[in-house]
Formats: C-alpha cells, structure tokens, sequence
C-alpha cells in the first residue's frame, strides 16, 4: 500500500507543479511528465504483484467521521482496474501535455493538467476504497473534476450544454449510490465493505433493492443504454486526451461499481442476469447503430463506448447468471470476459480517441466528411488508428479478439446449463454487433485517412509530433502485446472472475486449463497469419520486381477527371444500413436532386430526456408564482407550515404522548 | 498431423477456383448457351498472374495489402474446418468466432482498399458489402450455435467431425432448417444471385465487382482466388453439416466432399438462372429470412 500511495502522491505533486511553475511552462510540463509518469508507474506495482497471485494489502484509517474506518485495499478485482487507470491515464496525462500546447495562450491549460492529475489519482482512489465513505467521495471528486475537464472550451454553447447534460446524469447517478449505500448500511453496522458483505445475507429478497439501485447508480457512469444520454455529447466536446480518459477509464468505474456489488452481495436474483443481458444486447446494438449515423469523428467514438458497455454487460449478465445458477464456469468466464472487455476497450478506444485528438490538431476539424487522404500526410498516426480500429472491431491478431471470444465462449457454454441455454440468443446479437462495428470503422478509416482530401485544411494536414505519437504508439503495442499473447492477461482475468463470483481459485484454474489450449492457439493463429501476410507482400515485391506498374488516375467509367468530391461521403457509406434500420437508428434523411443529407439524433435524448424535461418544467412553472422574494410571504409559509406540523401533531392518534 | 489432413486442405485449395466456373458454366447451358470452359478461372488467374500492375495514384499500402490479407485469412479460416471429415488442422473451443472473425478480416481490408481509391462506384460497393455483411453475419453465427447445440461440441473441427452424424437422427427438422440457412449464406457471401450478380456489366448494380475495379494484374489474381475459396470455404461447411463423414476412410471422405462441391457449385448455377436478382432494399429481408431459419432451427434444438 506504501507503494500505491506513493505513487498517488507523486501524481498528484506532479499536477501542482504546474500550478507552482506557472510562469516556466518548459519546467512545469517535464516535473508532470516525469512525477505523474513515475506515479503511474509506482501505483502500478501493487496491483501487478496481486494480478501475480501476490496478497492483497489493505489499510484502514481511524476517519473520526460517521460510517466507521475508511478503508483501501487492492485485491484481484482493484488491481485489475487500477492497472487500467494508470496505464491509460498516464497515456492520456502525457498525450495532453503537447496536445494542449499550442492553445497555453488563450486558455487556462496549467489548470487543466492540474485537474487531469487529481482525476486519476481520484480514479485510483476510487477503485481502491474499501468502505463507502471515501468511495463516495472519490467518486465524487472523479465526477466533478470530469465536468470541469469536459468544459475546456467553455466558450462554445455546445460544449456548456454538454457539460451541463454530464453533470445532471452524473449527479442523478451519485444521487442514487449514496441512496444504495445508505440503505444497505441499515444493516450493517459500518459502512465498511466488509461490513456491507457480511450484511448481505440479511437483505431483503436477496438484495433486489440494492441490485436495482446499483444498476441504476452505476449505469448512469458506465452509459449503458437507455441511461447514455449525457456520453455522446460529453465525450465529443471534451479536449482529446480528456475524452481518451472519460472513455476508457472514468465510464469503466460504473462497470467496476457493478462488478464490486456483485462481489460484495454475492450471486444475483436471475431476473437481475437477464436485465443485464438484455441491456448489454439492447446498448451494443443500438451504441454501434448510432455511432454509424455519426458525422463527427469524436461523437462517433463515444457511441461506440455505449456499443463496447453492451459487450461488457453481456460478459456480466452470463457471469450473473452463471453464478446463480452453481455453473462456476460460467461465472468465471463471464466476469472474467467482461473485466479482460473494460480494459481492452480502454486501451484501444483511448488510443482512438487520441488519434482523433491527432487529425484535429493537424487539421482543425472533426467532420469525417471534410477530411480524407490523411495517410499519405499523417502515416503514423493512421497505423495506430488502424491498429486500433482492428482491435476494437474484434478481429484477430488483435486484443479486442481475445475478450470477444471469451465472452463468446461464454455465451456458446450457457447451452450446457438448462436454466440459463435462451442466453445463447445474444450469440446473434454479439454477431451483429461485430458487423455493425465493422462497417463503422471501415467508413471512418476510408473517409477520413483514405481516398483524398475533402478540404483545403484537410489537405495541409502534417503529421503530429513525438508528445503526441509516443502515448499512441504505446496504447498500440500494448492491443499487439495482448492479442498475440493473450495468455498474459486472460489468467489474471479468469483469477479477477473467480473472485468476483467468490468462488476459489481452483475453478479459476479449471477455466484456465480449458482456455489454455485455444489461447496459444490464437496466438499461433496471430503469429501465422503475420508470417503469411509478410510472405505474401515479400512474393508480390518479387514478382513485379522486373513487371510494368503503372502509376494513373482511377478508374471512374472513364471520366479521366475525378475529383474529391466525386468520392463516395461518409454518410452515403452508411446509408443502406441506417435506412435498413428505420426509427430506430434516429437519423433524418433529406434527398433533394443533387443532394443527399442526414442528421443524427440521439433517440433518448431528443425523445425522452428533453421532453421529460419540458414537462418538468412546465409543473414547476405553474407553482412558481409561490416564489415572490417577498420575506413576510416566507415568514407566512413558516407559519402555515409550523401550524399544519402542530395540528398533525395534535390530532395524530389522540393527541402527543398516546 | 495425418496425412490426409493436409491432402484434404491442399484439395481445397487447388479445386477453389472451380466453383465459379462450374456455376457460370451451369448457368450458361440452363440459358441455352454454350458458356466459358469450366477451367476457364485458372485460365483467368493464371494470365492475371503474369502481369504487371496498373494502380491509381490515390492508393496507399493498403491497396496492395489487400489482396494479400484476403487471401491469407481465407487461407487460415480453412484450416479450422474439417475438410477429411474427421479433425481440421487447427481446432480449438471457440474457433467458429476464429472463422468468421478471420474472414471478416480480409473483408474489412478490401473494404479500406475499396474506399482507398476515393472512387464513388468502388465507395458504394464497399458499402454494399457491409451492409450484406451485417445482415448475413447473425444467421452464419446462428448456424454455428444451433451446430453446438446439436453436438454438444465448441469447435467447428469437432462438431462437423464426429458428433454430427449421431446427432442428425435425432434433429432432423431443424439441421434442415440450419443447412437451407447456409446455403443462402453462402450466396450472400459469395457474391451470389440473389443477392449479388457476378455476370452484371453495370458498375452501378454490382456489388463485389465493383469494390474491386482498380485492382490488377497479381493483386487482382490474388482477390479472384481468395473470393474463390471463400465460396468454397462456405461449401465445405454446407457439404459437412448435410452430409457427416466421419465413418468414411479419409480418400472416400475427400472425395465426397470435392464431389459435394461440385454440387454446391451446379446448385448455384441453378439458383442463378432460376431466379433474378432481389432489389438491393430486399437483400436485408433475405438475409433476415436466413437468420429466422437458422434460429427456428436454434429453438427446436432447445426445446427437443
């Protein structure tokens, strides 16, 4: 624990050392790269020696506030979430550093590394809290700095109003955690997690109330569908390493609050599994289908955030229900396949995001259909933003390939267990998913990076600097890393799972030893199919060593003239399957002569929340004439409100004292 | 590894390219045409084989990448399948996700290479493909899932190897229904009348042609093979869902499974002269008629 705390502290004296050399901006960016560096570093250490099968520390603190000692551990389940937040956040924190650079000027940005900073260390804290008091208020602290973070460009309307629609969803979220924790430490003595667990088993229908509050509490942070609607809108506005942060870690904190319920309450109601295998389909589905109907690069990513929760969620609904129903197997993979998903996506959505922070520093915007051609110009960054879209696609030899097929294998196995065999359904639905997702990233990789430029400022794009490529290149080794040798993290995730079901690591070796196989043959497959491809590419090099290549335009019915604005756009890309899908997928399509056109809506949020809000709104109108700033009008409210308080108490049951 | 193993794999590979031509050569004698040799795509590939290369000057590496990915991936996903009836040369739990993430993979390089050009005929093709993809991808995966319930058995080298035979008695009704399913799976991702025509001249109605117009010469041998053994790729799994040959001796079950293939081949041929292509906005419909198929046959594997 000495380590974790070190590490926390020298993150955090990192960022004030961007307040303390404000006017030597050289200094104050090389003490944060290297203090938040070495943070993420030492912090590191405890959870990889737990991830290693080492003992889980823990500290208690005598708090001297209501809810008992504050407590922080790191056992299998933080570890594995602390090492996402570091990794990615140390990435994020660094990518920053030269990507806020050319705005010093004009902009607070020493504030903002400052507050990147305390939003990891809160992270961290939020994942090693071991009692609900200084959880709340990491989490707390991670929701507000969030905001402030998100609101970077206060100038713009769009970016305050995202803001602000982040902030309502978040607080509605923490409102309803602290509902949870205050009605669960009605049966504990403390509030102390250990506490909480051991007054499990006296809660009321086997925790249905605490399940019910925790899906809602941390479903609003991991975004899952219906309770996305403040993502989208946050996640694209927000500075890139910002929404690299938000996207990979700070949603995985409601996947982490989930998985920590389940781990303190023990097996869930069923009912509680299928709701959350129906919402993981429901959020995949619709996440990816929305994220094609996208015009803007960074809004595109953050739908597909809400796509990767629904994966995540099906790993979670089969380890739910598997845990029920004693198929330990199924348990374990299931968590398992949803933990070992939280960091995949992590690690390839940041690297995404922070090749989106790249194209718009080199080319001022995020409209997909006004770039284009930004491989010749831009090669490295497209390499890591093709690493990253193969891996978030799902296709071997890359990471996000491991984690879908476990939870695959996840799905496919609930055949052998009667209760739970409808669940192999979302087979189909995952399937699905995967397609969707593919054709999403083939239309942002062709649109933005292939063909040629759209635009003028498109076209003189430059490739961005070391600051910038060095945190990608690290997010794209460590998805090669993990898909060509995924028994590296898949053992530590079938431990993480284990101990979530809270069943002994024997079954986690069982899971092992029935994985290991296919393991090293997905890395043979990743190997082999790397060999033929370099083999192939050496062959065709061969072969047209001594040939004619021809270098011309290309082919358009023999127009000899094309243009770029001949090429097909981003939104025609897409069009066949969004029409296919009709309403659901909320877009508005205008075709006129000559002109095609679509607008994206967010279904919940331009259906449901605003009008919901706007009848909100219009009750409150009608009761607020009460309300005249008049104080003899207040003193006459206390009143009345004194002598209704005193008549209920006169007339209750006889009178006072029967 | 036995023998027959890599002689069945090895016969994949060399007898791939004689499905197209066995199909168009169908078709052309059902139309009342003489019709191409039916060696007339070694022909073709062996001539594009010699060539140089013309490419567009918008084109980058994954241009040429392309072709190579197809057919590697292709080339991989066949040694997940069984092709001696009895094992595959790579198998392990899961490896159904493997064959048609692989083969999404080389999918998902043509369709960047298709959109490399900048050209709009090859940008709509590739979104056409996608779009055939999307839909046909849920009832390929239903089919896999209804193969698990049937046997019992998480890799495609076991459940097509032994178990199926023993579990076709029992489950007829709705192998049935998953062996129809494939078969229009098949024709999606083989680029197939109904859903695409591969004899239409007009770039506007084309589909996997057109996503390939400015490849030449090796590349485009490379993209006319790999296209190839995927249609036979998806023939060998229909022939080792109808017909298990798992009690054959290794020669007899290659055998029947090249022969299989021909009749796959002639079967399209027919299709392809029977009916027309569907409008592209029928072509979801199709496909979604394939995936009820398929999960009729999941459901009364469920409830039997």
């Amino acid at each position: 624990m000495i380590l974790f705390f070190a590490g926390i502290t020298s993150i955090l004296l990192g960022g004030l050392g961007m307040l303390v050399w404000r006017r030597r901006p050289g200094l104050a960016a090389w003490t944060f790269a290297v203090l938040v560096g070495a943070g993420c570093a030492l912090a590191v250490v405890p959870a990889i020696q737990v991830l290693a099968g080492g003992a889980a520390p823990e500290m208690r603190v005598p708090a001297g506030v209501p809810g008992g000692d504050w407590v922080f551990g790191v056992d299998l389940l933080s570890a594995f979430f602390l090492l996402l937040v570091l990794l990615v956040g140390g990435a994020s924190a660094l990518y920053g550093l030269e990507y806020l650079a050319p705005e010093a000027r004009r902009r607070p940005v020493a504030a903002t590394h400052l507050l990147t900073a305390f939003e990891i260390a809160a992270l961290a804290l939020v994942v090693t809290a071991r009692s609900a008091m200084p959880f709340l208020m990491a989490w707390e602290v991670m929701a507000v700095l969030a905001y402030f973070l998100v609101a970077f460009d206060s100038e713009q309307a769009d970016v305050r109003r995202a803001g602000l629609i982040y902030l309502i969803g978040t607080h509605t979220g923490t409102l309803v955690l602290i509902a949870l924790f205050a009605f669960w430490g009605q049966f504990a003595g403390a509030l102390s997690f250990d506490a909480l667990a051991a007054a499990a088993p006296q809660l009321p229908a086997g925790g249905a109330m605490i399940f019910t509050l925790a899906l809602v509490g941390f479903g609003f942070k991991a975004g899952l569908v219906p309770l996305h609607f403040w993502l989208p809108g946050a996640h694209g506005v927000a500075p890139s390493h910002v929404s690299a942060l938000m996207s990979g870690v700070v949603i995985k904190m409601g996947i982490y609050g989930l998985l920590r319920t389940v781990s303190l309450v023990g097996p869930p109601p069923a009912w509680w599994g299928w709701l959350i295998l129906c919402l993981g389909l429901a959020s995949g589905v619709l996440g990816v289908l929305w994220a094609l109907t996208q015009h803007d690069l960074k809004r595109l990513l953050a739908y597909h955030s809400v796509e990767n929760i629904g994966i995540i969620l099906l790993g979670l609904g089969i380890g739910a229900l598997g845990a029920r129903y004693d198929a330990s197997m199924l348990a374990v993979l299931g968590f398992a396949g949803a933990a070992l998903h939280a960091l995949n996506h992590a690690l390839f959505k940041s690297l995404l995001f922070l090749g989106a922070g790249a194209v718009q520093r080199a080319t001022g915007t995020r409209l997909i259909d006004q770039l284009g051609g930004l491989e010749r110009r831009m090669p490295l960054t497209w390499a890591a933003f093709l690493v990253g879209s193969v891996a978030i696609v799902g296709l071997p030899p890359l990471n996000g390939f491991v984690s879908e097929w476990i939870v695959y294998q996840g799905l496919l196995q609930s055949a052998t267990v009667p209760p739970m065999r409808a669940a192999v359904f979302a087979v189909a639905g995952l399937a699905l998913i995967g397609a969707l997702a593919l054709a999403c990233f083939a239309k942002v990789g062709g649109a933005v990076f292939l063909g040629r430029p759209r635009t003028a400022a498109t076209e003189r794009g430059r490739e961005v600097g070391g600051g910038l490529l060095a945190p990608m290149g690290a997010l794209a080794a460590a998805c090669v890393v993990i898909g060509v040798v995924p028994v590296l993290v898949v053992t530590p995730a079938l431990r993480v799972g284990a101990s979530i079901a809270g069943i002994g690591t024997d079954s986690a070796s069982e899971a092992a030893a029935a994985v290991g196989p296919a393991l090293q043959w997905i890395s043979f497959m990743a190997f082999g199919l790397v060999a033929m491809v370099g083999a192939g590419w050496w062959l065709r090099r061969v072969l047209l060593r001594r040939r004619p290549q021809v270098w011309t335009e290309t082919w358009g019915c023999a127009y000899a003239r094309p243009n770029p604005r001949m090429q097909y756009t981003a939104a025609s890309f897409a069009a066949p399957l969004v029409v296919a899908y009709g309403t659901v997928a909320g877009v508005q399509v205008t075709r006129e002569p000559g002109h095609f056109h679509t607008h994206a809506t967010d279904v919940v949020l331009d259906r449901v929340v605003f009008p919901l809000w706007a009848t909100v709104r219009t009750w409150a109108l009608t009761v607020r004439p009460m309300q005249q700033g008049r104080l003899w009008l207040y003193l006459l409210y206390l009143l009345g409100a004194l002598l209704v308080l005193l008549l209920y108490l006169a007339f209750r049951a006889g009178g006072p004292g029967s | 590894m036995k023998w027959s193993v890599v002689v069945s794999l090895a016969m994949l590979f060399v007898i791939a390219p004689l499905l197209p031509g066995i199909a168009a050569k169908t078709r052309a004698r059902l139309t009342g045409r003489r019709g191409a040799p039916v060696l007339q795509p070694y022909r073709d590939l062996a001539r594009l084989w010699r060539k140089g290369a013309v490419y567009s000057r918008d084109t980058s590496r994954v241009f040429r990448f392309a072709p190579i990915v197809l057919v590697a991936t292709a080339a991989f996903a066949a040694s997940l399948v069984p092709l001696d009836g009895q094992r595959a040369m790579l198998s392990f739990s899961g490896d159904f996700v493997a064959f048609a993430y692989l083969l999404a993979l080389g999918r998902f390089l043509l369709v960047l290479a298709a959109l490399d050009t900048g050209s709009s005929f090859e940008g709509m093709g590739a979104s056409r493909e996608v779009t055939v993809a999307a839909f046909a991808e849920p009832a390929l995966f239903l089919a896999f899932v209804a193969l698990v319930l049937a046997t019992g058995n998480l890799s495609l080298g076991g459940a097509l190897g032994g178990p199926l035979s023993q579990a076709w008695p029992g489950a007829v009704p709705a192998l049935a229904m998953v062996t129809v399913s494939l078969f229009l799976v098949l024709l999606a991702e083989g680029s197939r009348v109904p859903v695409d025509d591969p004899a239409t001249h007009l770039e506007l109605t084309m589909i996997h042609e057109v996503m390939v117009l400015d490849h030449s010469g090796p590349d485009f041998a490379m993209i006319l093979y790999g296209h190839a053994l995927k249609l036979a790729l998806f023939g060998s799994l229909l022939v080792g869902t109808l017909i298990p040959r798992a009690a054959l001796t290794a020669p007899l079950a290659i055998a029947v499974l090249a022969l299989g293939l021909v009749v796959v081949a002639v079967a399209v041929g027919i299709v392809e002269s029977v009916m027309a292509r569907l409008r592209l906005n029928r072509v979801p419909q199709f496909l979604t008629a394939a995936s009820a198929l398929a999960a009729l046959g999941v459901i009364l594997l469920l409830v039997g």
